[in-house]
């Protein structure tokens, strides 16, 4: 592996030159390098993002996350307090006080109980909020783990934290790590694809999605549901397929006199690049256009074609792993329920956005089981961290709202691996601590990076004197939680 | 006696980029050549310790939580302690015995997939025989200058950079490639001096300038030109973490930060000596009376981002940025990564926790604390701003004498203006004595985590703080530009070196510990720093001995034998053709098609891109107003920079985001790149207006106009295959676009406006197409 990546990194780097057909320009490129006795396998071998062998058999080949940018309140979605609704209103114990540092709560705040009413569902008749019935409809398919925790309680520094193992930027992202290790399945399309919704970044920005120290290659491609759905990938206006198809022949003209000439293999991948680049103009906007889908399909998940919404960023995900995306990544914003306002408080702005994911989210572990794609596919949902039981009553706002908790919170995980159907981990009565099983974002980490085949001990790259991980540097730090396995 | 810089500095008695005895290198005395021993000595570092490092060291090396048998290899006392080296005996040192066996007691186990070969086994026996001397990392020793190497190729050698490398290439049997043609070459070093292609007529002046000084005179030219410090402070911005916004969540813009680029472009242009260019940025508000340009130069460590995020801890990203400062520091300058250890000991180099927050308390005395406002700044005036604010203050002074209503109306109005007649620059201001912070060790670099109280210090390892310096900022500087610091010069001239040939004689620019690279010329790359350092701290000088050597004169020509003998070019048995960096691509188009604004300096300026780019948050600011007239066509170094979305085509082309130090981008080729080229609106209006250029200035017939295009953009003359193959396009698209009139309308005038009288839309719109090509060409985005 390393030596691979020495190789991705210095000799040449050389995305997306799979050896599918590349069209008519690799015909006179093959007979060029026949021609100039510079080995084709130097070519070949220089492809980071063609597809390696795991360190072991993998549970699952892609990775489908949905982040609720912003930190949703968990205890009103899938950790059901009924004490804490009791104590609603009632001031905090002293207790839950000592040594806590807050981001926004001054004094002593008061309980805050669910506003909203739960429900049993599944099987297991396990309590989730009824703002959230689709998932609770699908309940039995996924794994809650009630347990998570993490380091960080600002946005930006907890999003880093959890995708790319570091709360300082610079950092190589989660999906970089599982393309550069893994490589991906479709050379004509990004392996790492991002997906936005909500109307904002994730507060963490682009960095989430960055390849840190590793090569730019490895690095998420942010593809949009509207508008183009990569940037610069129309021709320009004006110029016909035909045009293009002239001018790039042309090119492939001069730049292979230019090989013939000074014989620098990076003047093939060149070529091959321009091609690719050709063929990705027609394969991007097949698999991005969801108006191909039937009208059922479409309606599962609540999608409109056109529009940039979380719903048809969830469809667009099962396309892009249909077609051997190895990690898709949801952000979607508005999450960061305070209660500052109408536009961020539990009773009003929550339940719209559950109403905003809630369909999709279960459409698409509905819709991935049928075709038979969610035994490989791994869905991971959740936030950054978790929110407090207290009401945060900033500046005595008299909205419903939670603050920053890192101490708790719930996510859930189905597919690839996962064993549907279970709940892992335990709160206390007021959802303040982790009581059993605790899980740190470096166990989720590492836990999906071995269902995707890979050690997490392992994967690593070394830059700057550091052997980096994504679970980062001290072994102890991260375990693979083999209890939420299948 | 033998002042170092720092003394000369604070004596005042700065040198300002006099000419230095560049020639004194070819008088090195070269009495002594080293004959080759029948068993040459075994080096540790070059040959040894590589192979312990890769098969050894992971569970015989410093980590003693991996370590088995409790034996290390990696220091002499634990190898011979445990018998595993006997000195002079290799029959007797079981690590060759254990090495050599086929049972399941080899070494390295079998499960680890590795294996010594037989070179290696050998190379070990040697080393053993010849007394197992372990040496100390390279790169910590202080550089040596050694007799220059002999080479057979007399010929051909400029200076005593090409005694070393030749040398070396002889070595495999190989010899460098011949001089490039003056075409070539004037192109590569402009662009690698000035970043931007030579005109037709530069490129024509120097093809027939006969004299044997011409590409010396050129060099000294584009030396001498301003664009010089536009290309080098991109390189910089990079390792200053220069950009136009804070980072984090809403990412808030910092649009006032510029006066610091434009410091250092001046830098550059006026060749600052390199010492005093870290003195200034390091500690300038240290200096005795500081000018208000030493202090924008401290701004090199407010580029550190502030966090503006609701409920942060102000004290948890004021040391966040501290760290940062002290981190940046050492591998700028040093090309020591200290980062590890803010939570523990380094594993690698020597370089411990206590170290790290020793280091860290040199700078954890500035009074900002991620303050949403970048407190503390100084109000800072450009020339034109200090004009203007002057002339006011002459008109409000002859306001005074007329003591009417209306005049002290008009006083009111001035002076008001006047207040607001400066850029508030974000600076380093150190506490005053009583209010100094305490430094404390942070466990696990945890800010709450305070352990033991630390005073300010350099890293124990590495020479002493010089005895005169002070124990703050500006000692820190003193003593990175200490004769005695081994790694300043290193570093410095390697970076240049990797700017020029695109890799680092030590490859790992930012990591020059024990787990960097190798120099592939460690020799070179202390002749290098010695030069350096002995000419004060020259950067032109030391500039044009890279360029002006053969080395970098050679021909990119690959041929069959380097690709066996020297495949990745290490040893230069070629020059190092390369793709343009991220701005090099934008600025070299701007350049060609007519379009570039020379501007230099100013506020950063914004080129259009998609729109719904911006959307950051917690109600960051979402409006990029693209930039009107010419400062939509100026440089990519001008381009602002905002962290959490750097402009997008620039960032496809590996600019780094700049959240942190990038000292390296790693080029990369991949489709993204061609669509951008192709079809980002900025390049078809690039490819619009060459087009049109061509037209205008390329002569009445298509040869000539096809001849005068491919002669712009390559900067040489064209072949005639080129020029048919063109052709043969421009006429196809001319046939198309004739026929379908909306469609050459578009093509030939969108987005960059209406056609100038007398051009035909159709033949317009396939010169478009044509241009469009030429700026996508591989000898267009290559340096070759």
């Amino acid at each position: 592996m390393d030596w691979e990546l020495t190789k991705a990194r210095s000799i040449t780097r050389r995305t997306f030159f799979g050896q599918a057909g590349l069209g008519l320009g690799t015909i006179a490129l093959n007979s060029l390098l026949a021609e100039e006795g510079i080995a084709q396998q130097k070519l070949k071998q220089g492809n980071p993002l063609a597809p390696k062998k795991p360190h072991f058999k993998p549970r699952a080949k892609s990775v489908i996350y949905l982040h609720m940018s912003g930190a949703p309140p968990t205890l009103d979605m899938f950790d059901y307090k009924p004490k804490l609704t009791e104590l609603n209103m009632k001031p905090c114990p002293d207790s839950m006080l000592k040594g806590e540092r807050f981001a926004f709560i001054k004094g002593v705040p008061t309980m805050l109980g669910t506003p909203h009413k739960f429900k049993q569902f599944g099987k297991n008749g396990t309590w989730i909020s009824e703002t959230l019935p689709n998932i609770g409809s699908i309940v039995d398919d996924i794994a809650i783990v009630r347990s998570m925790h993490t380091d960080q309680f600002n946005h930006a520094p907890a999003e880093m934290f959890l995708y790319t193992g570091n709360a300082q930027p610079g950092y190589a992202s989660m999906g970089s790590w599982l393309t550069y290790g893994l490589g991906s399945l479709n050379q004509d399309l990004p392996g790492f694809v991002v997906l936005l919704s909500g109307g904002t970044d994730p507060t963490g920005g682009k960095s989430l999605w960055n390849s840190g120290f590793l090569p730019s290659i490895y690095q998420g491609v942010q593809c949009r549901s509207a508008g183009e759905p990569i940037l610069y990938l129309s021709d320009p206006n004006g110029m016909d397929r035909a045009s293009r198809r002239r001018s790039l022949d042309a090119l492939a003209k001069l730049n292979e006199l230019e090989v013939k000439q000074l014989g620098d293999p990076e003047t093939v991948t060149r070529i091959a690049q321009y091609e690719l680049a050709y063929r990705m103009q027609m394969t991007v906007p097949q698999v991005m256009d969801i108006a191909k889908e039937p009208q059922h399909i479409q309606d599962l998940y609540g999608a409109k074609p056109g529009a940039a919404t979380f719903a048809n960023n969830c469809l667009l995900a099962r396309r892009l792993v249909e077609q051997g995306v190895r990690y898709v990544q949801l952000y979607d914003w508005g999450w960061d329920i305070h209660g500052t306002g109408p536009g961020d408080d539990l009773v009003t702005a929550f339940p719209q956005k559950c109403r905003d994911v809630d369909k999709a989210s279960a459409a698409l572990i509905l819709d991935l089981k049928q075709r038979g794609l969610l035994e490989d596919t791994l869905v991971v949902w959740g936030g950054e961290f978790g929110r407090t039981p207290m009401n945060e009553a900033r500046g005595g706002s008299k909205y419903l709202g939670r603050d920053h908790h890192p101490h708790c919170f719930s996510i859930w995980m189905a597919g690839g691996g996962i064993k549907p159907g279970m709940i892992f981990g335990e709160t206390d009565e007021f959802g303040n601590r982790i009581v059993k099983d605790a899980v740190s974002i470096r166990d989720l980490q590492a836990t999906i990076l071995h269902l995707m085949g890979l050690n997490p001990f392992q994967l690593s790259y070394t830059y700057q004197g550091l052997n980096n991980r994504l679970i980062g540097p001290v072994d102890a730090a991260a375990t693979v939680q083999t209890a939420l396995l299948s | 006696m033998d002042h170092p810089p720092y003394y000369r500095f604070l004596l005042g008695t700065f040198v300002l980029s006099g000419v230095v005895m560049f020639h004194t290198a070819f008088a090195t005395p070269q009495k002594r050549i080293e004959k080759p021993s029948k068993r040459p000595p075994v080096s540790y570092t070059q040959e040894v310790r590589p192979i312990l490092a890769e098969k050894c060291f992971s569970c015989h090396g410093a980590d003693e939580k991996k370590r088995m048998a409790n034996l290390r290899l990696d220091t002499r006392d634990g190898a011979i302690a445990h018998r595993a080296v006997v000195s002079g005996h290799p029959e007797k040192s079981t690590i060759l015995a254990r090495i050599l066996r086929n049972d399941g007691l080899r070494m390295p186990p079998t499960h680890t997939g590795k294996k010594v070969t037989q070179d290696e086994v050998e190379i070990i026996k040697r080393w053993i025989t010849q007394g197992a001397k372990y040496a100390p990392h390279w790169a910590f020793q202080r550089p040596q200058r050694v007799p220059l190497p002999k080479t057979a190729n007399q010929r051909q050698i400029k200076n005593p950079i090409d005694n070393f490398v030749f040398a070396k290439l002889e070595q495999i049997g190989l010899t460098p490639n011949p001089t490039a043609d003056k075409y070539t070459l004037v192109r590569r070093v402009s662009l690698d001096l000035t970043g931007l292609p030579p005109t037709p007529q530069e490129v024509q002046t120097f093809a027939s300038d006969t004299s044997p000084n011409a590409y010396e005179k050129l060099v000294d030219r584009l030396l001498a030109s301003p664009q010089y410090g536009e290309k080098w402070a991109r390189m910089w911005m990079d390792i200053a973490r220069y950009a136009d916004s804070a980072g984090y969540g809403s990412d808030p813009l910092r649009p006032n930060l510029w006066p610091y680029r434009d410091w250092v472009i001046n830098a550059f242009n006026n060749n600052m000596p390199f010492d005093r260019f870290t003195i200034e940025q390091l500690a300038g508000d240290l200096l005795p009376n500081p000018t208000q340009e030493q202090l924008a130069a401290t701004t090199f460590h407010r580029n550190t981002m502030t966090n503006t995020e609701g409920g942060t801890d102000r004290e948890e990203f004021r040391t966040a940025a501290v760290k940062d400062r002290a981190i940046v520091t050492m591998q700028a300058w040093m090309g020591v990564t200290v980062g590890c250890a803010q939570c523990h000991n380094h594993k690698y180099d020597p370089v411990t926790q206590k170290d790290f927050y020793r280091f860290l308390a040199f700078f954890n005395q500035t009074e900002d604390n991620d303050q949403p406002d970048e407190r503390p700044t100084i109000p800072y005036l450009t020339s034109d701003l200090k004009r203007r604010k002057e002339a006011l203050q002459v008109e409000v002074a002859e306001l005074t004498s007329k003591n009417t209503p209306e005049a002290k109306a008009e006083i009111e109005k001035k002076n008001k203006e006047i207040e607001k007649i400066f850029i508030k620059l974000p600076v380093m201001k150190e506490l005053p004595t009583d209010k100094q912070r305490k430094s404390h060790i942070l466990i696990l670099g945890n800010f709450l985590s305070k352990a033991e109280e630390v005073q300010a210090g350099t890293p124990t390892y590495f020479p002493a703080l010089p005895a005169d310096a002070p124990k703050n900022r500006l000692g820190v500087a003193l003593w990175l530009t200490n004769r005695e610091n081994p790694l300043t010069a290193r570093v410095a001239v390697n970076r240049f070196w990797a700017t020029l040939f695109g890799r680092g004689i030590v490859e790992t620019e930012e990591d020059f510990g024990q787990q960097g690279s190798l120099p592939s010329h460690l020799e070179l790359l202390d002749w290098l720093a010695l030069e350096f350092m002995e000419g004060g701290w020259n950067v032109k000088n030391i500039l044009k001995t890279l360029v002006t050597s053969a080395t970098y004169r050679q021909s990119a020509r690959t041929l069959p034998s380097h690709l066996e003998k020297d495949p990745r070019d290490r040893l230069l048995s070629r020059y190092p053709r390369r793709r343009l960096d991220a701005e090099g691509v934008r600025d070299q188009a701007l350049l060609l098609s007519g379009m570039l604004s020379h501007k230099l300096g100013g506020p950063s300026v914004f080129p259009p891109q998609p729109d719904g780019l911006w959307r950051a948050a917690f109600n960051g600011e979402r409006t990029w107003s693209t930039s009107v007239g010419e400062d939509r066509y100026r440089r990519g170094l001008y381009t602002f920079w905002r962290r959490t979305v750097p402009y997008p085509s620039m960032a496809t082309f590996d600019a780094p985001s700049r959240e942190t130090c990038t000292l390296r981008r790693i080029p990369t080729n991949t489709p993204l790149q061609a669509l951008i080229t192709l079809n980002d609106p900025v390049y078809l209006e690039l490819a619009q207006a060459l087009g049109r250029r061509i037209a205008k200035e390329g002569g009445n017939s298509l040869q000539e106009r096809m001849r005068f295009a491919l002669l712009l953009v390559q900067c040489k003359p064209a072949t005639e295959t080129q020029v048919q193959t063109l052709t043969e396009l421009y006429n196809q698209e001319l046939e198309h676009f004739r026929k379908n009139a909306p469609a050459a309308k578009t093509m030939a005038t969108q987005p960059l406006g209406d056609l100038p009288a007398g051009m035909d839309v159709a033949e317009q719109a396939a010169w478009t197409v044509v241009a469009n090509v030429l700026l996508n060409l591989d000898s267009v985005l290559t340096i070759g």
